[in-house]
Parts: C-alpha cells; sequence; structure tokens
C-alpha cells in the first residue's frame, strides 16, 4: 500500500514508561507521522496508571482524547471522570496526569508547541529502547535509538538518553561520547540531571565521566 | 484547561451531509489540526471527499464509535471503532461513508516541517449556520476573523464577498472580490455565475469573466 496505511489502536506495541510503569502506545513512531506529536496510552485494570504525570514544559499544548472506557483525569488542581468521546485542552506548564476509572481504557494524546514546526524530542524512543533492552534484544534497543538521533541529531536529550542507554547496555566507551556530545549541546540541561540520574551510576566511576561531570 | 464532550461540541451539519464537529476552534488551539465528524444516520457522508493537495497535510482518520467505509485513492476499506487509516500522500482522494447510525471519527493533520497554520475552510465551514439563517453579519464576522489571520487568502475573500453582496454591502463585496481575483484569477469565472453575485454582477468594478 503507498501512500495510506491501516491499523488498530490494539495492535500497536504496548511499551512500558520506564519509572512510572504506564503503558504507551507509540503511534507516530509507528506510522512516521511527521507533522505534531500524537500517541496512545492504555491501561487494562481500573486503577492503573495512564497517563504519566507532567506540565508539558515542552511548551507543548496538548488535547487527549478518550477513545474508550473511563479516565480519570487531574488537570491543574481538578480530578474529574472522562467517559469515551471527552476531550481535555491543556495548556503548557499545567499539571495533567490520569489513570484509569475503567477496565480496558484507551486514551490518544496529541501535543505540539504553537508557532513553531515540530520536532519529535525523541522521548518515545528513550521508553520503546529500554523496553527492547529489558526484554534482551540489546541490537533493536541500539537501533531505535539511533533512529531517534538521526531525526534531530542536535537534540541534547536525544544524546544525552543514548547515553544513558549504553551505560546501561555496558557500552561505557560509546555512553562518554554521546554524554560529551550533549553537554556541548546543552550544558546547562545535561549538569541539571547528571548527579542523580542512575542510569549513568555503571559509567560514573569513570574518570572520562568524573572530567565531564566537573 | 477545558473539558468537552464530542457530544457537546457545535454540530454543523454541511451540504454534503455530513456533521462538522469544530474541535480545534472550540479550544482555539493553534498547534495542530484536529476536528471530528459525526452523521445522525448510517450511509451518510462522514468524511467529504477532498485531497489535501493544496494544504500538504498528512492525516490520520480514527474512528472513535461505529463503523465508517472509507475509499482511499479508490480503494475500499472498511473500519471499526479503535481503527485508523493514516493518509501520509497528500495527493489520494479519501472520503467516508458512516456503517452505522451516529459513528464519530475523529481528524489530526498538518503539514510537515511547518509551524501550524488555522485552515481557512474552517471559517467557511463555520459560517455555514449563519448563512443558511440569512445572518449575513454573523457570517461577515466569522469571515473577517479568519481574513485577520490570513489577509491575502483567496478563498476567504472571494467567501467573505458572497457574503457581503447577500448582505447588501456592496461596496465591501466588490473591494473584496477584487482583491480575490487579483491574488487568484480564476475567482472571476466563478463569480460570474454565482447567484450570490446577482444583486452586484451589474455595478461598475465587478470583475469581467
Amino acid at each position: 500500500m503507498s501512500g495510506y496505511e491501516i491499523l488498530s489502536l490494539d495492535d500497536l506495541e504496548r511499551v512500558p514508561y520506564r519509572g512510572s510503569g504506564e503503558v504507551l502506545r507509540p503511534l507516530r513512531l509507528r506510522l512516521g507521522f511527521r507533522p505534531f506529536g500524537v500517541n496512545v496510552w492504555s491501561a487494562d485494570a481500573a486503577d492503573d496508571k495512564l497517563i504519566p504525570p507532567h506540565e508539558e514544559d515542552s511548551g507543548h499544548e496538548e488535547l487527549y482524547v478518550v477513545v474508550r472506557g473511563t479516565a480519570r483525569f487531574t488537570v491543574g488542581e481538578e480530578t474529574f471522570d472522562a467517559p469515551a468521546g471527552t476531550l481535555i485542552h491543556a495548556k503548557a506548564g499545567t499539571f495533567r496526569t490520569a489513570t484509569a476509572a475503567e477496565a480496558a481504557t484507551m486514551v490518544l494524546a496529541a501535543g505540539a508547541k504553537e508557532g513553531e514546526p515540530f520536532v519529535p524530542g525523541g522521548w518515545e524512543s528513550v521508553h520503546l529502547a529500554f523496553a527492547q533492552l529489558e526484554a534482551g534484544d540489546a541490537a533493536a534497543g541500539r537501533a531505535t535509538m539511533e533512529a531517534a538521533i538521526a531525526e534531530n541529531e542536535h537534540a541534547w536529550g536525544g544524546n544525552y538518553n543514548v547515553a544513558c542507554y549504553l551505560a546501561l547496555a555496558g557500552e561505557t566507551d560509546e555512553a562518554i561520547e554521546y554524554l560529551r556530545k550533549a553537554i556541548e549541546l546543552n550544558r546547562e540541561q545535561v549538569r541539571k540531571w547528571l548527579p542523580h540520574d542512575t542510569d549513568l551510576d555503571p559509567i560514573r566511576a569513570d574518570p572520562r565521566f568524573q572530567e565531564l561531570a566537573g | 484547561m477545558t473539558v468537552a464532550h464530542l457530544d457537546d461540541l457545535d454540530a454543523i451539519e454541511l451540504p454534503d451531509g455530513f456533521v462538522w464537529r469544530p474541535v480545534r476552534r472550540h479550544f482555539d488551539i493553534r498547534a495542530f489540526g484536529v476536528n471530528a465528524y459525526t452523521t445522525r444516520e448510517a450511509g451518510g457522508q462522514i468524511v467529504e471527499e477532498h485531497t489535501e493537495d493544496s494544504l500538504g497535510h498528512e492525516e490520520i482518520y480514527l474512528v472513535l464509535r461505529g463503523r465508517a467505509r472509507f475509499t482511499i485513492d479508490g480503494n475500499g476499506h472498511e473500519l471499526a471503532a479503535g481503527q485508523l487509516v493514516f493518509v501520509s500522500d497528500p495527493k489520494l482522494r479519501r472520503g467516508a461513508v458512516a456503517l452505522d447510525a451516529d459513528t464519530a471519527v475523529l481528524a489530526l493533520g498538518g503539514k510537515p516541517g511547518a509551524a501550524h497554520t488555522v485552515s481557512a475552510w474552517e471559517a467557511m465551514f463555520a459560517a455555514v449556520p449563519a448563512s443558511r439563517a440569512e445572518d449575513w453579519d454573523e457570517a461577515i464576522r466569522i469571515h473577517m476573523e479568519a481574513l485577520e489571520e490570513q489577509p491575502e487568502h483567496g478563498a476567504l475573500l472571494y467567501n467573505l464577498a458572497c457574503m457581503e453582496a447577500r448582505g447588501g454591502r456592496t461596496l465591501d463585496a466588490l473591494l473584496h472580490l477584487q482583491r480575490a481575483v487579483q491574488l487568484e484569477p480564476k475567482w472571476a469565472a466563478y463569480a460570474s455565475k454565482d447567484s450570490d453575485f446577482a444583486a452586484i454582477r451589474s455595478e461598475p468594478g465587478f470583475p469581467a469573466a
């Protein structure tokens, strides 16, 4: 098929969100959709986590669409149940999170920054790559991370995330090089993360790390 | 933060019979394109037949409930709730007919590599109820609002001129029609046959076809 593709949201990969356990269904990556960010989150059981707590400090405005089930959203200081067909608009900087209020809940999220062409941040790839690594497929994880870097090689976050991935995968030399590049791109941001990011613990004792962190 | 249920959004019935739910416009989303379409009965058009050639958009159509038969580039596909079609090629003709009553389709779209621009057709669709009610002041207001963002948009200027002609604002209609023709000469031929301009066609300054 050329120029179009059909798929079911249920066929999207299930990617555990690192750290907090939500289930990301990476729609944008799967389709290669380029104009803006779009993904799906799903929960199998009531009370399962659905949308990770965050504030979109990227400057993105977001629209959440409850595709099936019922989601219990907290946006700002307000908590409410959102049945299928509900649309929730959240501006950048507003706290938002959701859990499933019933089994088999699914929410589509779309987002981008007003007035700017969309540039993928690569965050979906991080979670996908780590899931692949944890499943024992380090080569697939590495390919996922390299594809993310290829999408936007000048994003400090992408280089930093590859460094984390390689550190955990035991590729110390390469991890140090990606970390060096991330620092060149945005020293201030990287140094906020360096002291407490456990992903980098496997390379923390390396003298080159000490030099970069210094 | 704002919350709304799809069924609580404006339901704007368009001439082809499908019902536009103006999601982007309701929330004033500026960063990307998003709309929804519903239908009242099975067999009705739910996504109009069109291409995205002029806008260059990639589009995703997700069936939120019910079932729809999509025709993409001449190929038919039946999609149920939770299924989507991603049309990456803007040149492909696409459209859909609802197979169940009360089917709903969400449409997401934008141009890769470009900051999102609100599509001018949204104002034209939004003005349909006012035009139908012959509330020309409201139809003109909706067009003027869109024109502030895209002052050189030929189709918007042409449609605005139509509303102004119907509303008896002859001078405004002539000025906006002239500007539309300056930008895109094709509008002169359209205007020569358009019944909206019947009352002003003999005015000096009406563009020659």
